[in-house]
């Protein structure tokens, strides 16, 4: 009698581990590697508008590659350059604007859910002026492309010789949410620095180096 | 098959039934269900399959400001030019800041004082910036307050003295902040019976005497090592501990630079091995009781010629050689003494020379005669309040205790400390780095100290706190702009507009202006008359010192400065009785047996050790230790089965001598006679760093033949004046394959610069996130220092000869570690560095045993990382490691590759001097050079074709990539090149 239970929980088991293996079998990745990896942020951003449709240099907004080890997310009042007159879609204004004439009525502003984060991150009341009854609520972005702590790459070196952003974030311009391209694991790191050595970037000779001490120290 | 055999019956029943495993497969027994293995295999699989399916990601999040400061990118580090406040001696420093929050210090290479370098102490200041235990916000009666409150208070007692006539003091430690000081002139104004006390824990106060008694104005005077030919230091340890040891250093090695056209001979005179005496040319060995004759009879000698006394007229002729390039200096607190030492310096003309009166120091203001007059009246309980700010007096005064007679005591105190625990109301005060203020160090040169990180606890500055009590509470910054504005601002007459002057100040961290002259006063021509010759007193004479890293113990919560060895002896985490050879083996003690010391009714148990080159009455003690704040460092270090305690059985570091001092005749003395020392039969293991990571090979592997191994190398004068011959090819094994295509990183030690004052080994802890592994692991050889500072003795030793040798990795184009590590963790870069990879790393420690210089370290343990107020302080560009991993130098590499790419990035290639290591960038000497051998213009290049050049054990040809120019010891007394292994 006792064996048997011992069979029976042993059998679910391993039938409900096998389920739960199977399900995740065809995103199976090594430790650490986060290819794929999409999670929801915050605020819906959708990179395919801003720098597909939009056209708007990654550069803008991810300053901080130029200049320092990170690309950085970009800051609140970045944003604000733009948003402080755009405040939602263009179809929703044009929706708006045909429901104000067909109500015969001056044209509301128009704030899409998204932005309005923003601007409660910011502490914006209406007319975008600061609201003293709101708080600065700093936007908690998830965090994609994450390296271990024991690497340190920089982004000032890549930018400046010239490799595109795409060459390791993929097609982002088409990305609704960003998705990790590529498994950024060090063989992908070395393969790429041992080719650009060989190749050069855009035909001017690169000097990649692989010592481990490029990017671990 | 062999026969079983069986003993018993029983056993022979078993061993008849041979078709019965030896185990039970079957827990149960019974066939049908699984067995023990089947059970494990299923369930092992499920659990992990289980695990496997489960496993998630850590989310992490990335938190942009919501407004960016303007001139501020993430990841990318801003230096603000600043003042050090860690000691009164004023050095200018860069503040690196990453991300808001400053994590380490520099020196300001512009600086008019310190010209770049910055000492242990400096360095290690910032870890007090993330101290979790300091006081985070004011309190009444040991109870957190409000600030309201404790300003109510305090102003309610202000009132009541001013309205009463009450007896008002403030004591302070120096204070050269012109800010600082003309808010408390303001604040003292109201008060009818009101006075200022400054003092120093290592006073100075008999040089400002005697300089009253002979200049006519009670000045410090600026001492300029950098112009003197001849150095005679009495006692003054100015390379360690003494007023202003960075500056000093700086122009010590400056007048000291065999590559120069002179060359600066320098004596010491002392009775214990200071740091000083260790890089002097000629030691004169005397006792604390004959400091006084023997200065007398140096200045009789220096006016007539003469001497009967050799020593002395061997001086007395180098200084009348040198008539307006010798300096004597003498840290002696005897005013007759230092008059003498005046005069002295007066007969050779060395005033307004050597020695600057017109751009006078204000790094030592201490009136000792003040001081004793306050400790009169408080107890006499004639004090109606006492107000103490920046100074720990019950610690470090002997009767300090009396400040707590005072009617009411407020304290303006970073950590709760001896006096701040008597304190009626603490008012909490910020860390430099949070700070505005200034600095004065020298007259007419003006120091910006600008706050780098907002207050992390409700604390205030001294000038905030100040003008509080005043009635005029404000900002800092509004304090001290109006003060530049009306005060500094109209004597640098600039042609800039204030705000653009103010801007200037900002960036560069100082300003300079001419000092308005010092009337010239009819010297008071005070005769001394010459001591009478007393007997030499009985037993031992006390001498109290300060050690370069822990001074007069106002940073002992700092583990980095408490870890650091001692120059000299190489013991950290205590103090001790130093005791010559000779006097140790009469009364029958070594190393680490603790006597006890008895001395004017004071009793202290120390360890005893024995220091080569002291005088032999003499018992040496470090002040400084014993502080309650060092009773947090119970836990420093892992913890573990074997680990033992690590502090002493008071539960705290080191005994405080200061009991010992006497404060008599006018003057803060640091030695008296008359102490009787006993052994007590227990013994202490001390941290000593002495012999470990040695280089010598021990006596019984010694070849026969081979005799020493040259470590340390010396030379004379006119030999380093000679060209470098050209270096004898060496045979080789190895196939050149290390082309060195692009850089070549190098590093060149200069051994006659170096002072061994151990900054660079706390710079490059804080630049590399080296761990504190505590008193315990440090006994057990396993400090995990990347740099160490060699000490090696040579000569007899009642005055030996020392040479201080910093040794780190070599980087060495043949290393032993590299063929050994069976992982490929340690490996060569194509740019002459031995590269460490940690993440590869398993921790086998070959490396370790196969390296010739000692320089790797293993941790042990996952060292504590869990005060996460300190971990602030780590640096971003560094890899934390983790246990079972190998680590050591890595000549910055983080900051090779951010020249490189920042170079890369703005389109030139790397220029010399564009990476400076951590330890190069603080060295108060500038000995250690670091560069691009490809370049043959940089410095690292030439310093490489140096005559003095060597390399240390260069006979087992590993090829090291740090050179070491050569020790330079007088002609006379080296008598030739010399090897010392």
């Amino acid at each position: 009698m006792k064996s048997r239970i011992v069979t029976i929980v042993l059998a679910v088991g391993l039938g409900i581990s096998c389920v739960l293996l199977a399900s995740r079998i065809g995103q199976f990745h090594l430790p650490g590697n986060q290819q794929g990896y999409s999670p929801a942020q915050p605020i819906a951003y959708s990179h395919r508008l801003h720098a597909g449709e939009m056209q708007i240099p990654c550069i803008y907004c991810h300053y901080a590659a130029q200049t320092s080890r990170h690309a950085g997310v970009p800051p609140a009042n970045l944003c604000m350059n733009c948003h402080r007159d755009v405040t939602s879609s263009l179809g929703a204004l044009h929706a708006e604007d045909e429901l104000a004439t067909h109500e015969k009525r001056k044209p509301r502003q128009v704030v899409s859910p998204e932005l309005q984060k923003l601007y409660d991150a910011l502490a914006l009341g209406p007319n975008l002026q600061p609201d003293p009854a709101k708080q600065l609520r700093p936007i908690e972005w998830n965090r994609i492309h994450s390296l271990p702590s024991f690497v340190y790459f920089d982004h000032r070196a890549h930018v400046r010789v010239g490799v595109a952003c795409q060459q390791c974030h993929g097609p982002v311009e088409t990305m609704e949410r960003v998705s990790q391209f590529s498994d950024l694991s060090m063989g992908w790191c070395v393969n790429c620095h041992r080719q650009a050595t060989r190749d050069g970037i855009g035909g001017a000779r690169v000097n990649a180096s692989t010592d481990c001490s490029t990017c671990h120290f | 098959m062999p026969e079983k055999l069986w003993r018993s019956l029983d056993e022979w029943h078993t061993v008849s039934q041979p078709d019965e495993a030896e185990f039970h497969e079957s827990p149960i027994g019974i066939g049908g269900g699984p067995d023990r293995r089947g059970f494990l295999k299923a369930a092992g699989f499920s659990f992990g399959a289980a695990m496997l399916a489960g496993c998630g990601r850590t989310v992490q999040k990335i938190v942009p400001n919501l407004v960016q400061p303007e001139g501020f990118t993430p990841g990318r580090p801003v230096y603000y030019a600043s003042t050090c406040g860690a000691c009164s001696a004023g050095c200018g420093t860069l503040v690196k800041v990453r991300d808001g929050r400053p994590i380490k210090l520099e020196g300001n290479p512009d600086h008019p004082v310190s010209h770049g370098g910055l000492c242990a102490v400096g360095q290690a200041s910032i870890l007090g910036l993330y101290d979790s235990l300091r006081v985070t916000q004011p309190a009444i009666g040991g109870k957190p307050a409000a600030w309201t409150q404790a300003d109510a208070l305090v102003a309610a007692r202000l009132d009541e003295v001013r309205r009463g006539g009450g007896a008002l003091r403030l004591l302070t430690p120096t204070v050269h902040s012109p800010s600082e000081a003309a808010w408390i002139r303001r604040f003292l104004e109201g008060f009818r019976n009101s006075r200022h006390v400054e003092y120093d824990a290592l006073s100075a106060s008999a040089i400002l005497d005697a300089h009253q008694a002979t200049h006519g104005a009670r000045i410090l005077p600026r001492y300029r090592f950098d112009k003197a030919d001849v150095i005679v230091s009495i006692d003054a340890d100015f390379l360690g501990s003494w007023i202003s040891p960075v500056e000093f250093a700086r122009g010590y090695a400056v007048s000291r630079d065999p590559g120069a056209t002179r060359y600066a001979w320098h004596a010491q005179v002392e009775p214990r091995m200071s740091l000083s005496g260790t890089k002097a040319d000629r030691r004169v060995i005397i006792s604390p009781a004959e400091t006084t004759p023997f200065v007398h009879a140096l200045a009789e000698a220096v006016r007539t010629g003469g001497s009967n006394r050799p020593e002395i007229a061997e001086l007395a002729s180098h200084l009348r050689a040198a008539r307006g390039r010798g300096l004597v200096v003498s840290g002696s607190q005897d005013l007759d003494t230092q008059v003498a030492v005046n005069r002295i310096n007066e007969t050779l003309g060395n005033y307004g020379a050597t020695i600057e009166t017109s751009r006078a120091s204000r790094q030592r203001r201490g009136d000792d005669r003040a001081l004793e007059t306050l400790l009169e009246e408080l107890n006499a309980g004639r004090v109606d309040m006492l107000i103490v700010a920046g100074a720990n007096p019950v610690f470090d005064l002997p009767g300090g205790d009396a400040v707590s007679k005072a009617r009411f005591l407020a304290v303006h105190a970073e950590r709760l400390d001896e006096t701040a625990a008597k304190a009626h109301v603490i008012s909490a005060a910020s860390h430099t780095l949070e700070s505005w203020g200034d600095a004065e160090p020298v007259e007419g040169a003006a120091s910006i100290t600008q706050p780098c990180i907002r207050p992390l606890f409700q604390t205030r500055s001294w000038l905030e706190t100040l003008a509080a009590w005043s009635g005029h509470a404000g900002p800092a910054l509004d304090l001290l702009r109006e003060h530049w504005r009306q005060s500094i601002f109209p004597k640098t007459k600039t042609d800039l507009a204030f705000d653009r002057f103010w801007e200037k100040a900002l960036q560069d961290g100082f300003v300079e202006y001419e000092p308005p002259a010092r009337a010239k006063s009819a010297a008071p021509q005070r005769e001394t008359a010459p001591p009478q010759q007393s007997k030499p007193p009985e037993g031992f004479e006390v001498v109290l010192y300060a050690k370069a890293a822990l001074l007069d113990g106002r940073h002992a919560y700092n583990p980095w400065l408490q870890e650091v060895p001692d120059p000299v002896t190489k013991i950290a985490w205590d103090n001790y009785a130093s005791l010559a050879p000779a006097a140790a083996s009469k009364l029958g003690v070594a190393s680490g047996d603790v006597v006890r010391l008895e001395c004017a009714g004071q009793t202290l148990e120390l360890p005893a050790v024995v220091q080569p080159g002291q005088h032999e009455s003499t018992v040496a003690v470090a002040l400084g230790y014993g502080s309650r704040l060092s009773a947090r460092f119970a836990k420093a270090g892992p913890e573990w089965i074997e680990g033992r305690p690590t502090l002493n059985e008071k539960g705290l570091v080191g005994a405080n001598a200061a009991p010992l001092l006497a404060l008599e005749r006018g003057a803060l003395r640091y030695s008296r006679a008359g102490a009787s020392l006993a052994r007590t039969g227990k013994r202490v293991d001390l941290a000593c760093t002495q012999e470990h990571h040695t280089l010598t090979v021990p006596e019984r592997l010694r070849p026969a033949a081979g005799g020493a191994r040259p470590i340390v190398r010396e030379t004379t004068l006119a030999a380093s004046r000679e060209a470098r011959p050209k270096d004898a090819p060496v045979p080789e094994l190895w196939p050149p394959d290390h082309p060195y295509p692009v850089h070549h990183w190098a590093m060149v030690v200069d051994l006659n610069a170096c002072t061994g004052c151990t900054a660079c080994i706390v710079a490059c802890q804080v630049e590399n996130n080296i761990p504190v592994v505590g008193k315990d692991e440090m006994r057990r050889k396993r400090e995990m220092h990347w740099m160490r500072i060699d000490r090696y003795y040579s000569g007899e030793p009642d005055n030996p000869r020392v040479a201080h040798q910093p040794m780190f990795c070599q980087q060495c184009d043949h290393a032993p570690c590299e063929t050994v590590c069976p992982v490929l963790a340690t490996s060569h870069s194509d740019e002459g560095l031995n590269q460490q990879t940690y993440n590869r790393c398993v921790g086998t420690r070959y490396c370790a045993n196969n390296c010739p210089y000692k320089v790797r370290r293993f941790n042990w343990f996952e060292y504590a990382r869990d005060d996460r107020t300190a971990n602030l302080v780590l640096n971003p560009d560094v890899t934390v490691r983790s246990r079972g991993t190998m680590e050591k130098c890595t000549f910055c590499v983080q900051r090779i590759q951010d020249a490189k790419i920042e170079a890369k990035r703005t389109g030139r290639p790397v220029r010399d001097g564009d990476v400076q290591t951590a330890c190069q960038q603080t060295c108060p000497a500038k000995a250690i050079a670091f560069g691009d051998l490809n370049d043959s213009q940089s410095e690292v290049s030439r310093l490489m074709a140096n005559v003095r050049r060597y390399r240390v054990l260069e006979e087992i040809n590993v090829r090291p990539g740090v050179g070491y120019l050569k020790i330079v010891r007088p002609d006379s007394a080296a008598g030739g090149e010399k090897e010392n292994g």
